[in-house]
């Protein structure tokens, strides 16, 4: 079981459509998907028309009360279930910091799915917090959007620093551009510089587009209404790349 | 991660599409979609996904072509293949889950079609209030068959599916299945599945007359040489002459053994001819042998030099063929057809007249007691004046009693009990193991200097012979090893235990 995590300090980058997206992909290639809608705000659990509500809230979740596997739901997709959000899920900090190992407890509660899937998709909630931390101890990959602004590039070298000073070897970070313009002089200088700078960047680039955000409006994955075009095209090269790094 | 599905028939096959609107009357469905469909079962000829539990189903639409491993019991879709066709071997597959579910239980099996079916398939989804799907239903519309609707639950929506499977039995009367489709599929054509075993299974009462029980067991092997007999000719599969041969081998050990129960002019002419067909089904089995060991023998040989060895699997693929051809004239030649014909006839009959008065009354038991304890103790002799000096040959004359010995155990195990028979079985079985390895080595060993012998001059490369050298120093270790260990096998065959057990079971009843 590898689990990725979608992430950037940032709101607004493309994370949600990036999980869900890549999820599917995933599981429509076999292999046996969960995500795990980390935010709040439900929109990982919207775009599969599941209810952002789990049984006992997030209290119940992190302190272990609840079982996993039976909060878990099925998409309309095969081998792809959903851990669907909460809105109790804005006081996971708190709730983390209550317990003992606060940064160890997602990867605790993941490891009885050990066997019951090949990929864990975590859509994480943007800043920087006790949350992302139990993030970055669970997950083998940190996928992280980065749309080509200079402030992008800031929290992007946040980011980098913040994971060296926490020694987490496990963890591979791994950048992307996401809802890139390319009709922008400066998101494609922008792309060139930071190419330069960080060599680990994925090269295929998510572009901003229309269809993304068809997503809203036919609450399903990019790939299961829409069967060509350049964003398909991007995420699936994505998917491509992400693996080679498995 | 799949749940498990609920699968109904419908009683009295009605239209449906006018199932489907009246369901959709009292639950939010949406039609997915609607096609012509055919469904075909396969499985090796001897059943192995069958006894393995699975179900392995080809299903083929304008708009799909996909296989579907499915546990036997619950339904469940275990691996779901996009394919275009099935492969007749599974090894042809490119590297997936399904290759590395399939091959270790099919081995060097081909997958056949065992059954076909036409079907008119609705796929249908149950909505919640946000148009999210709650459940499956998959429905099968046959002509033959009772139609049949599969409810695929998913996961965390299990109030929906109990609501829809209340409504289903209920209201639209709907029955609750558990068998598989492939029962009611084989039982139209007048079959049932896993029909064919390589193993012998007979069920033989006591005092059943010795004559009357040899025919039941001659008539059962004849049933194997005709199934196995249209596969061997068609080459279908190495296990088909394998099988073949298995069941010459046990008619003429029991022609050999078992002389006493049938005259001595039948005995005599049918062993030539089952001798014959050992004969010529020799050469190709043991081609065949030798290619199925193939990887092995590469995998013997150090990395650099595997690849000088494909040269030798080139030519035995030739001969190979060859040789198959040769059998295949054979098989439908009169002189096998001809006395094969005439031995079912033979068996058909209902009392043999022609044996003594002593024959006659001799039951099956007695006969078998007799036969096991005799070649038994033919065994004990034989290994037990075996040393580490005594010529290969007295290794091949026990091996080749401890077959016979085989034999008699399997044709007459229903007549013994089943834990102590089974463990006889079993400690001979890993002799029998030992002795075989020995052996195979040994003939390997000298068939390989032929192959040598005569490939010469056919254009291969020095590296190649010095392979085949190097694979024979290799077989040559394996029947040292083999060898060597023959004493403590040995030993624990004829051990003491062993002895009282084989004592207490074959002595003769009063």
């Amino acid at each position: 079981m590898k689990i990725i995590a979608t992430y950037n300090i940032k709101g607004g980058v493309g994370k949600t459509a990036t999980t869900v997206n890549l999820a599917f992909l995933a599981a429509a290639s076999g292999y046996r998907t969960l995500v795990w809608d980390l935010d709040p705000q439900g929109a990982s659990s919207y775009y599969f028309r599941i209810k952002p509500k789990i049984k006992g809230g997030s209290k119940e979740l992190i302190a272990g009360k609840q079982d996993l596997d039976h909060l878990i739901k099925g998409t309309d997709f095969d081998n792809l279930h959903l851990l669907p959000a909460d809105f109790s899920f804005r006081n996971l900090d708190l709730q983390l910091d209550a317990g003992k190992k606060p940064t160890q407890r997602l990867e605790k509660l993941l490891k009885p799915l050990a066997n019951e899937y090949d990929f864990i998709f975590l859509d994480c909630p943007p800043s920087i917090s006790l949350l992302s931390e139990a993030v970055f101890s669970a997950a083998h990959i940190l996928l992280s959007p980065v749309i080509p602004t200079t402030l992008s590039l800031r929290t992007l070298e946040q980011l980098k620093v913040f994971i060296k000073d926490s020694q987490l070897k496990k963890l591979k970070l791994l950048p992307f551009f996401s809802m890139v313009d390319k009709r922008k002089k400066m998101h494609l200088n922008l792309m060139a510089t930071m190419q330069e700078q960080y060599p680990e960047i994925l090269s295929p680039v998510i572009p901003y587009s229309s269809e993304i955000e068809k997503m809203g409006i036919q609450r399903m994955p990019l790939p299961a209404y829409c069967s060509k075009g350049q964003a398909l095209e991007a995420y699936q090269q994505l998917w491509q790349a992400l693996l080679l790094q498995l | 991660m799949s749940e498990i599905p609920v699968r109904f028939e419908f009683p009295g096959n009605p239209p449906i599409k006018k199932f489907i609107s009246n369901l959709a009357e009292a639950f939010p469905l949406q039609l997915t979609s609607q096609h012509y469909a055919v469904k075909t079962f396969y499985d090796s000829f001897d059943w192995r996904l069958y006894n393995a539990n699975l179900l392995c189903e080809f299903n083929q639409s304008k708009v799909y072509s996909y296989l579907n491993l499915i546990h036997r019991e619950t339904g469940q879709v275990v691996t779901r293949a996009n394919l275009e066709k099935v492969p007749a071997f599974i090894a042809e597959l490119g590297d997936s889950r399904l290759r590395q579910q399939l091959l270790p239980l099919l081995e060097m099996r081909a997958l056949l079609p065992i059954v076909s079916l036409n079907l008119q398939l609705y796929q249908v989804n149950l909505l919640n209030k946000d148009e999210k799907t709650v459940a499956r239903l998959t429905i099968e519309e046959y002509e033959d068959l009772k139609h049949r609707l599969t409810l695929k639950p998913i996961k965390g929506y299990d109030k929906a599916t109990e609501k829809l499977t209340e409504f289903l039995l209920s209201t639209m009367a709907l029955e609750k299945t558990n068998k598989p489709l492939l029962i009611a599929a084989l039982k139209n054509q007048g079959r049932k599945p896993a029909d064919y075993s390589s193993k012998l299974n007979l069920k033989l009462e006591p005092n059943l007359p010795a004559h009357q029980a040899v025919k039941i067991i001659y008539a059962t092997l004849l049933q194997a040489i005709k199934l196995n007999e249209q596969g061997t000719i068609n080459a279908i599969d190495t296990e088909f002459l394998h099988d073949f041969r298995v069941a010459i081998r046990r008619t003429r050990a029991g022609l050999s053994q078992l002389k006493a129960a049938l005259p001595a002019e039948i005995s005599s002419r049918y062993s030539q001819h089952f001798a014959w067909l050992g004969q010529i089904t020799g050469t190709p089995r043991d081609l065949d042998v030798y290619l199925l060991n193939f990887s092995a023998y590469q995998a013997g040989l150090p990395a650099e030099m595997q690849v000088d060895l494909l040269p030798l699997q080139d030519f035995l693929q030739r001969k190979q063929a060859a040789a198959q051809q040769e059998l295949a004239k054979y098989l439908n030649s009169r002189k096998y057809l001809a006395p094969l014909i005439a031995w079912e006839q033979y068996l058909k009959l209902p009392a043999e007249k022609s044996i003594s008065a002593e024959v006659a009354e001799l039951s099956v038991k007695q006969l078998a007691d007799l036969r096991i304890r005799k070649v038994y103790q033919r065994a004990i002799k034989q290994g037990s004046v075996i040393t580490e000096h005594s010529p290969a040959t007295a290794l091949h004359e026990l091996r080749k009693t401890c077959k016979k010995l085989r034999y008699l155990l399997e044709f007459f195990q229903s007549l013994y009990p089943p834990p102590e028979i089974k463990t006889l079985i079993k400690n001979l079985k890993e002799l029998q193991e030992l002795l075989g390895n020995f052996q195979d080595c040994a003939v390997q060993k000298l068939a390989l200097q032929h192959f040598c012998e005569e490939i010469q001059g056919s254009g291969c490369s020095q590296q190649t012979f010095l392979a085949i050298e190097k694979l024979v120093q290799v077989l040559d270790s394996k029947s040292c090893k083999a060898r060597a260990d023959f004493s403590g096998c040995f030993t624990v065959f004829a051990a003491p235990e062993n002895r009282s057990v084989f004592k207490a079971l074959f002595s003769p009843t009063v």
